[in-house]
């Protein structure tokens, strides 16, 4: 009898230590895809190609932000995304993004007001 | 008389060698680099490097990579590619011509704490029996743009094995990579990888900046 008690509550222990997760890798403070790798590719072809693939990984980095110990959009990311609209002639959603940079990362400021002046006064 | 002389030599030596091994003495990071911790700089300005190695391409490797090392111990560090364009509109191309530049200008132009500047000594292939290695070595430091104080300072050689550690294969990077028509892009997927690798481990001994949650709590972290 105290056996057949006892088997309910060993098999939930077995089966819960074979549930114990592994233990996971703590996130990374950034999360980041590949652009490393389309901006090195993009420098060596200048393409429009090579430029859609370097937007889009810096657009993924910043959609998956959130998979990050700091929830934050890497520093730079922005600024990068700022970059390319400028390559493509769209100062407006340049200045947007250096806007950005700036309220997530005040160490920006200076740089990016001197960026935002330079397309208001090319304008 | 010969064996004993030659006995007596290697005991010796093997004496030294096990003293010294253990008289060595340990740093800590706020032993060595005590200007981190007074001054606190938090954003850096990423230079292109100067290139003393055979490869040509390591400057564009180093530069694709440098800065996620960086951000993730902590620091803003201001966007390569803009900061590139910004200096290419004064005139500056010449990465010697930079590096003569007035400190305190990269904090006027910028808005810089402090600047990081590299030198690639090494970017190479060594081959060691069926082991093919690829070495880089170089040195670097970390100078305030206010007080011109050297901040950090490190000299590394970095072995990146080559022999089934093709990161670049795996996740999103793979997929790109399977899209890739040329072999020269492919190559560069290595190297980037590469790259990012020897750069993570040339800044191991910086103090953590203040975006991580250890800032300014690692001054006792010894140096390897």
């Amino acid at each position: 009898m105290q056996c057949k008690m006892l088997l309910p509550a060993v098999s939930v222990f077995m089966i819960s230590a074979c549930a114990q997760p592994v233990p996971q890798q703590p996130l990374p403070l950034y999360h980041y895809e590949d652009s490393s790798l389309t901006y090195c590719l993009y420098k060596a072809h200048m393409t429009n190609e090579s430029l859609l693939n370097f937007h889009n990984s810096i657009e993924r980095t910043i959609e998956r932000a959130e998979q990050s110990r700091s929830g934050r959009v890497p520093p730079g990311m922005y600024a990068n995304l700022g970059y390319i609209y400028l390559q493509s002639g769209k100062s407006k959603e340049a200045i947007t993004v250096f806007k950005k940079e700036k309220t997530f990362y005040p160490e920006s400021t200076h740089f990016m007001d001197k960026m935002i002046k330079k397309i208001e006064g090319e304008k | 008389m010969i064996r004993i002389q030659v006995i007596t030599f290697f005991t010796l030596a093997s004496v030294i060698l096990f003293t010294s091994a253990y008289a060595e003495e340990i740093f800590t990071k706020g032993d060595l680099f005590p200007n981190m911790y007074s001054e606190q700089p938090r954003s850096i300005l990423v230079l292109p490097p100067i290139n003393k190695s055979t490869n040509p391409a390591a400057p564009e490797y180093y530069m694709a990579t440098i800065a996620i090392p960086l951000t993730l111990t902590g620091y803003y560090v201001f966007p390569v590619e803009l900061v590139s364009e910004m200096l290419k509109q004064e005139n500056i191309y010449d990465t010697d011509l930079l590096y003569t530049r007035p400190l305190n200008t990269f904090g006027e132009d910028f808005g810089a704490d402090a600047v990081l500047y590299t030198r690639i000594k090494k970017w190479g292939m060594t081959h060691t029996g069926l082991l093919s290695r690829l070495l880089i070595s170089f040195d670097a430091a970390i100078v305030s743009t206010n007080t011109s104080e050297q901040l950090w300072k490190e000299s590394r050689t970095v072995m990146v094995d080559l022999s089934g550690e093709n990161t670049s294969t795996t996740g999103s990077a793979g997929l790109l990579i399977k899209s890739m028509t040329t072999d020269a892009d492919s190559v560069a997927a290595d190297s980037v990888s590469y790259a990012h690798k020897a750069n993570s481990r040339l800044i191991e001994s910086l103090p953590f900046g203040p975006y991580h949650e250890n800032y300014l709590q690692d001054q006792e972290i010894e140096v390897k």
